[in-house]
């Protein structure tokens, strides 16, 4: 794979150090050779992706909002909310979580824009909050999978099956996992940590990265994972073929909505229960895994936070893992 | 420098410890204190951050926190919660024997007032006015648990007491860190701002959650009260040991209440330790011994007892004890462990019987 010289100074510094975040987070344990060669085929694909474009268009951003609204002159497919919010102010990377494009397309902080459009960037202390939070409630499902991917030994089994649409008055972020056992009575240190792998996340400042790929390399992505295999054709049937991944650290997971840019925007994390949902098989069940967490910057007193603890460990009314996924096709999409 | 001195002193908070008019220290600065807490020492406050909790949020908050612990009311005249779910002790677990040898729980009250009482002879009485402050039993820890595995004598140690915590005075727990609310997660009591422990034996063990009231005295018996004395501050020897000092006048030079002599000569010729000499007066914990309970109300938890040296200031924190003095020990059985019977609704005032109650015809002396 030649690259011309053009093309090599394009190379933003920023997509070497996601290279390198890749290479400096595979862990070599069992399982680990689908995993990184998952990770392998996702950013061929990532290089592949950016090398198609081509001819590089300008396009005009009309960036609206605090310190004033400018015009800013941008890459068209190459360049991301986060580019240009490096123009503003390294305030503005850090802070904001998440790109309003048009005033009603939630769009991902790294996720390359298509055309002129004006953007608006959205931290979590906006007046109307609602996107931002339903895109940090579903970046902690995706967390928690990561987290749980390294927490569990390799005698577990564990897979991970799914998560379903952010619900926040529910109370909780939910995971649903495949395990090798069906009597695990998780017991508090067992929460705690868990909990402690989420809080590592945040600390580690992974960026969340998107990839829109087509089912047939999904498929081969996904081949090792039972439960991934099955639901990538209802996936990909939902939106013409293709289907949207994302990845942290080494962790990719399948999942329609934006993230939020990095996984530093997690603050405080309780992961609070886990409830055995059906058994799955002979030996294996299905479990939800359930946490609440605040974004960063928050800080909120132990008794108040206590209580949404205590929430966020009833059972959440999410579809379950087990249940088919056409009947609950129209909840998730409203 | 004096300006930067009395600054330092204006900015200290003093609480209840009296001040006296500004002295020139030396060092221009105030030492700091040098605390070596113990290692279970929590902290009890925490860092008071704004939360930015909407106002909707925060009154929902509290009503979770009031179906938890009980909407806060006025219990007895004390800002308290009123919690349906305390169990109070259950009568059919029954009075358990006493012997002189058992010890009692104590309680934690406050000092509210004093004024004087009479006898029906005639005879004037000073009492202090203790009242009883919200109290519940937190915790109790049978010997093992609350001793220190270290032997410290090799007598055996025949008093095999446990130890019961019991907290007073309710606050709202947002304001406590979590580690101190953790002390009453397992009793069921909304946190307090006070707790101490009281060596009991383990008959005199309570189940966490049971309130203390007045009705555990009795009157004519006899307390020990512990408190912290008053802050004098740093006090001259006429006040903090009594000495005469010297005349007002006839050619006295400089020297009115200074100590004079601080020693002899000869073969031990220095200052001996322990001389008296001037330094910091009060804020020690003393116990006075012996006091007898006049007079109590079940109403707001109030007892009236001897004399008006009870240590601390008005409203401050003492703790009350049966007292241990040989002659004015409990020599009939207390309500044991606790008070379990009816409280009396009609909250008259118990009154010794030589006392004069107020309501009573005036006392007239006869001629002789």
């Amino acid at each position: 794979m030649t690259m011309s010289a053009t093309k090599l100074h394009k190379i933003s510094w920023c997509a070497l150090r996601q290279l390198q975040q890749y290479r400096t987070k595979a862990n070599f344990s069992a399982g680990s050779a689908s995993i990184a060669s998952r990770n392998e085929l996702f950013t061929q694909e990532q290089r592949r992706q950016r090398e198609a474009i081509g001819r590089i268009d300008k396009i005009e951003v009309r960036y609206l909002g605090l310190p004033e609204d400018v015009t800013l002159v941008m890459n068209n497919q190459i360049s991301t909310p986060f580019n240009c919010a490096q123009h503003l102010s390294e305030g503005h990377c850090r802070r904001s979580a998440l790109a309003l494009i048009d005033g009603s397309v939630p769009w991902d902080m790294h996720r390359p824009l298509q055309e002129s459009c004006t953007l608006q960037l959205l931290n979590f202390n906006i007046s109307e909050p609602h996107v931002v939070n339903k895109a940090f409630w579903r970046t902690c499902s995706f967390m928690l999978g990561a987290a749980l991917t390294r927490v569990f030994k390799a005698e577990a089994k564990l897979q991970l099956h799914s998560f379903p649409g952010p619900n926040i008055k529910s109370g909780s972020f939910v995971h649903d996992i495949v395990l090798e056992t069906q009597s695990w009575q998780p017991t508090k240190s067992e929460m705690r940590a868990i909990s402690a792998e989420m809080i590592k996340l945040a600390a580690q400042d992974l960026r969340i990265e998107r990839l829109d790929v087509q089912q047939e390399l999904a498929q081969e992505m996904f081949k090792d994972s039972k439960y991934k295999s099955e639901q990538l054709p209802s996936i990909a049937q939902q939106s013409n073929g293709r289907v949207t991944l994302y990845r942290l650290g080494d962790h990719i997971d399948i999942s329609r909505g934006p993230m939020v840019a990095s996984t530093h925007f997690l603050g405080k994390c309780t992961v609070g229960a886990a409830h055995k949902v059906a058994d799955e098989g002979p030996a294996g069940a299905f479990y939800r895994i359930q946490g609440v967490a605040l974004p960063c910057g928050f800080k909120l007193n132990h008794v108040a936070y206590g209580f949404l603890e205590e929430r966020s460990q009833k059972l959440n009314p999410a579809r379950l893992p087990h249940e088919p996924f056409e009947e609950h096709q129209q909840m998730q999409l409203s | 420098m004096i300006q930067s001195v009395v600054f330092q002193l204006s900015r200290l908070r003093l609480g209840s410890c009296i001040v006296p008019s500004p002295q020139v220290r030396c060092k221009g600065y105030l030492s700091r204190p040098r605390l070596r807490n113990p290692y279970w020492n929590l902290r009890k406050e925490r860092t008071n951050t704004e939360d930015f909790v909407t106002a909707e949020n925060q009154h929902f908050v509290n009503e979770l926190v009031y179906d938890k612990y009980g909407t806060p009311a006025l219990i007895k005249s004390i800002q308290a919660h009123a919690n349906k779910f305390i169990q109070t002790y259950d009568p059919e677990d029954g009075i358990r024997p006493w012997s002189p040898h058992t010890r009692r729980c104590g309680v934690i009250a406050r000092k509210i007032g004093q004024y004087p009482l009479w006898l029906k002879n005639g005879k004037k009485v000073r009492t202090t006015l203790l009242q009883i402050a919200d109290n519940h039993v937190i915790k109790y820890m049978p010997h093992e648990e609350c001793r220190p595995q270290k032997n410290l004598s090799r007598v055996h140690n025949s008093n095999q007491y446990g130890c019961l915590l019991v907290g007073a005075e309710s606050t709202n727990p947002s304001m406590l860190t979590k580690e101190y609310c953790g002390i009453f997660r397992d009793a069921g009591v909304v946190p307090k701002k006070n707790i101490m422990r009281f060596m009991v034996s383990p008959d005199g063990a309570l189940a966490p959650g049971t309130p203390l009231n007045i009705s555990r005295f009795r009157v004519g018996e006899y307390v020990d009260v512990r408190g912290k004395t008053v802050d004098h501050g740093f006090q001259g020897v006429v006040k903090r040991h009594g000495y005469k000092g010297m005349p007002a006048s006839h050619g006295v030079t400089k020297t009115h209440r200074r100590p004079g002599n601080i020693g002899g000569g000869g073969e031990k010729g220095r200052v001996w330790p322990g001389t008296k000499m001037p330094g910091h007066m009060g804020n020690r914990w003393r116990v006075l011994k012996g006091l007898r309970i006049w007079r109590t109300n079940a109403k707001y938890n109030v007892m009236w007892v001897q004399g008006s040296s009870v240590p601390g200031p008005t409203g401050g924190l003492v703790y009350i004890y049966d007292t241990i003095l040989p002659l004015r020990k409990l020599k009939q059985a207390p309500p044991f462990p606790t008070f379990c019977g009816e409280v009396d609704t009609t909250f008259e005032d118990i009154w010794y019987e030589q006392m004069h109650k107020f309501k009573d015809e005036t006392i007239i002396y006869k001629c002789d």
